[in-house]
């Protein structure tokens, strides 16, 4: 296996101007390198596993909004129009609040630390699969419902995934809504027609969150590898 | 509206409305701005928008989610709330997004605005017809979810069977076939007839949609009442009851390693032989059988009735040097001393096998001889390479392979072009 060799601190270090992260990791690989000989080689492999992770939940969100785009589609149709129709876009009442929101300043985003962004995704997907969950059980045809409940079994397994990626990394899981609870507080809408627009916006929260997880974990994907790489090439180079 | 993604930063519409008052009012702003910003930058809109935040429901509609019968009129009216500085005459209504004529509008007050429907046609879809009050620029101020229908029809057609004592599936047929406008929920329910407590199905659709399965606590020896209750928001209906006795409806699985086979070299007849089901021996029942046959090429089947209760029969009357398909059904019956005959199993899957062929069209001056000759060479190469493919090697040899690839050939829809008509006699 070809060693990546040292040139790879060099690189880390011209991107020290993107930010505190790319410092930090050089700090974190220079107090693990001094650590090194009481480092067992099979931290390395530990670490390896998360890439894989990391790589894994990146492509089960690129499949859930794909089948989302598909849930969607025949969900808003059992709505009826205007909820089917591609410009509809209803006021975001204050109760809506509930639903937790992918909306994040540009800068905020940009500079949040590995664990906090795993952490508002991991929080994010257990109160969304709770809201769908609590989506009318009566909804539409069989066929509807046998799609929204494959849906929420795969957004339990990328929570799941999630909390895999945390726990590879040393982070430990938000504490709160482990998996999922009742909806804290959410009333119940007060008339269908207002249900209907709580369901609208669950999926648009939804396909946002997809959205942003995928640059979430692209971004997550690029961070991780290399300082791991080279971590495993010095332990055996010891 | 004017949007610029890249920018960053964009300005909701807010011609004509108050400015929002309170600081807090000023945060939620900022954050629709960004929230704008992440959605535009994610995926832009094909056309403009209105779009604003509220704290308190804008305006209130009545009535509220209404259920109607098809051919009803109604009155609506949607009120708009004093903080919104709205009259009127700045409202409209839409049905399922189609703007309603300003025709059947008619002002109550200075802020209430009615709309008549009349002779409403079913809901277009079974979440209701959204009926919509907007403002002038088109943003949404409430809205009422109209469910249009017909009450249901009872239920009919109910059948039930009994998988080997041990269970009970019914399906019925909905009263009213064709489109339901609305939600119909249908609930099976049953109960001993001379005992009173009603008891519900839980397992639907397990035999198609309008299906129920009782799994245990099945009595047997004693009748049943059983009946289909159909309900939508409009109301309920009963099915007629049907009254049974489990061991009335006994069903089993078809029999067992059903093999068929040459009768030494007569031309016209095969030899059936099956094992009775499984099930059979542990329920004091018989069973009589049925044999069903058919040509490798056609799709009438022919049956045979009189098997009773043997477990192996001789077909005879058949076409030499063909191959044919049987099946086997059996029907429990005399079920613990009963006369009564229970429900026919499934087809057994099908078994083939073929008849020797006629010693006459073998002749070597037969004029057609060379055109038989080199089909069947043809045939014989491409047994033999099948032979190679799934036999493993030639010490399987047998008719019975032989049998087995002519299934193969025709599951395969290459027999059409290699055997010619004139084999077949």
């Amino acid at each position: 296996m070809p060693r990546p060799s040292l040139p790879q601190f060099p690189r880390v270090q011209d991107e020290a101007g993107a930010g505190g992260d790319s410092w930090g990791i050089f700090a974190f690989l220079c107090a693990a390198l001094c650590n090194l000989p009481a480092v067992p080689a099979l931290n390395g492999t530990e670490e390896l596993g998360a890439g894989q992770s990391i790589q894994k939940t990146y492509d089960l969100t690129r499949y859930l909004e794909h089948q989302l785009r598909t849930l969607a589609g025949t969900y808003l149709n059992y709505l009826g129009p205007p909820f089917n129709e591609p410009d509809f876009n209803p006021p975001r009442l204050a109760r809506a609040e509930q639903v937790p929101s992918a909306t994040v300043d540009l800068d905020l985003w940009r500079g949040l630390t590995d664990n906090a962004r795993l952490a508002a995704n991991y929080r994010a997907y257990s109160r969304l699969l709770c809201y769908l969950r609590g989506l009318d059980g009566q909804a539409g045809t069989a066929e509807l419902r046998h799609r929204l409940g494959h849906f929420c079994s795969s957004l339990q397994g990328l929570v799941v995934s999630i909390a895999g990626v945390m726990s590879s990394l040393g982070y430990p899981l938000p504490a709160g809504p482990a998996g999922p609870p009742p909806p804290p507080g959410a009333p119940a809408a007060p008339n269908d027609f207002l249900k209907k627009m709580d369901d609208f916006w669950l999926l648009k929260e939804l396909q946002t969150w997809l959205w942003r997880s995928a640059k979430d974990f692209n971004r997550l994907k690029k961070k991780v590898p290399p300082a791991v790489v080279t971590l495993r090439l010095e332990a055996r180079g010891f | 509206m004017n949007t610029a993604p890249q920018t960053g930063l964009v300005l909701p519409e807010l011609a004509g409305r108050a400015p929002e008052p309170s600081t807090s009012r000023a945060a939620e702003g900022c954050a629709i701005f960004i929230y704008i910003y992440i959605y535009f930058f994610f995926f832009p809109p094909a056309t403009s928008f209105f779009f604003y935040f509220l704290a308190a429901d804008p305006a209130v509609i009545s009535p509220q989610d209404p259920t109607l019968l098809i051919g009803s009129s109604l009155t609506a009216t949607c009120t708009v709330s004093a903080d919104f500085h709205l009259r009127a005459e700045d409202l409209y209504w839409t049905l399922n997004g189609r703007r309603l004529p300003a025709a059947s509008y008619a002002a109550l007050g200075p802020t209430t605005l009615s709309v008549a429907l009349a002779r409403l046609n079913g809901s277009k879809q079974q979440s209701g017809d959204n009926l919509v009050c907007h403002s002038r620029d088109g943003g949404i101020l409430a809205g009422s979810c109209l469910y249009v229908g017909l009450p249901p029809e009872k239920p009919v057609n109910i059948s039930c069977w009994s998988k080997n004592m041990k269970d009970l599936t019914c399906k019925w047929a909905p009263g009213t076939e064709g489109e339901t406008f609305l939600h119909t929920n249908y609930t099976l329910k049953y109960k001993l007839r001379w005992y009173g407590r009603d008891n519900t199905c839980q397992e639907y659709h397990t035999a198609g949609p309008y299906s129920c399965h009782i799994p245990k606590d099945l009595a047997l020896f004693t009748p049943y009442e059983i009946w289909v209750e159909a309900s939508n928001r409009l109301g309920v209906a009963v099915s007629d009851v049907v009254m049974l006795d489990i061991l009335d409806v006994v069903t089993t699985d078809p029999p067992a390693d059903v093999h068929v086979s040459r009768v030494g070299d007569l031309e016209d007849q095969l030899s059936v032989r099956w094992s009775s089901p499984p099930a059979l021996k542990d329920f004091l029942f018989q069973a009589k059988y049925q044999i069903q046959y058919r040509v490798e090429d056609s799709s009438e089947w022919k049956v045979v009735d009189d098997v009773g209760n043997q477990t192996s029969c001789r077909l005879a009357g058949l076409r030499p040097g063909t191959v044919y398909f049987v099946q086997v059904r059996c029907n429990p019956f005399g079920i613990y001393g009963s006369k009564k005959a229970g429900i026919w199993s499934d087809w057994s899957n099908p078994t083939a096998a073929s008849t020797p062929r006629s010693e006459r069209a073998a002749g070597g001056c037969d004029p057609k001889g060379g055109e038989q000759n080199t089909t069947l060479r043809r045939e014989l190469k491409q047994f033999f390479g099948w032979v190679k493919k799934h036999a493993y090697g030639c010490s399987n040899l047998s008719i019975k392979l032989y049998d087995q690839w002519r299934v193969w050939l025709q599951k395969s829809h290459k027999t059409r072009n290699q055997v010619l008509p004139g084999d077949k006699l």
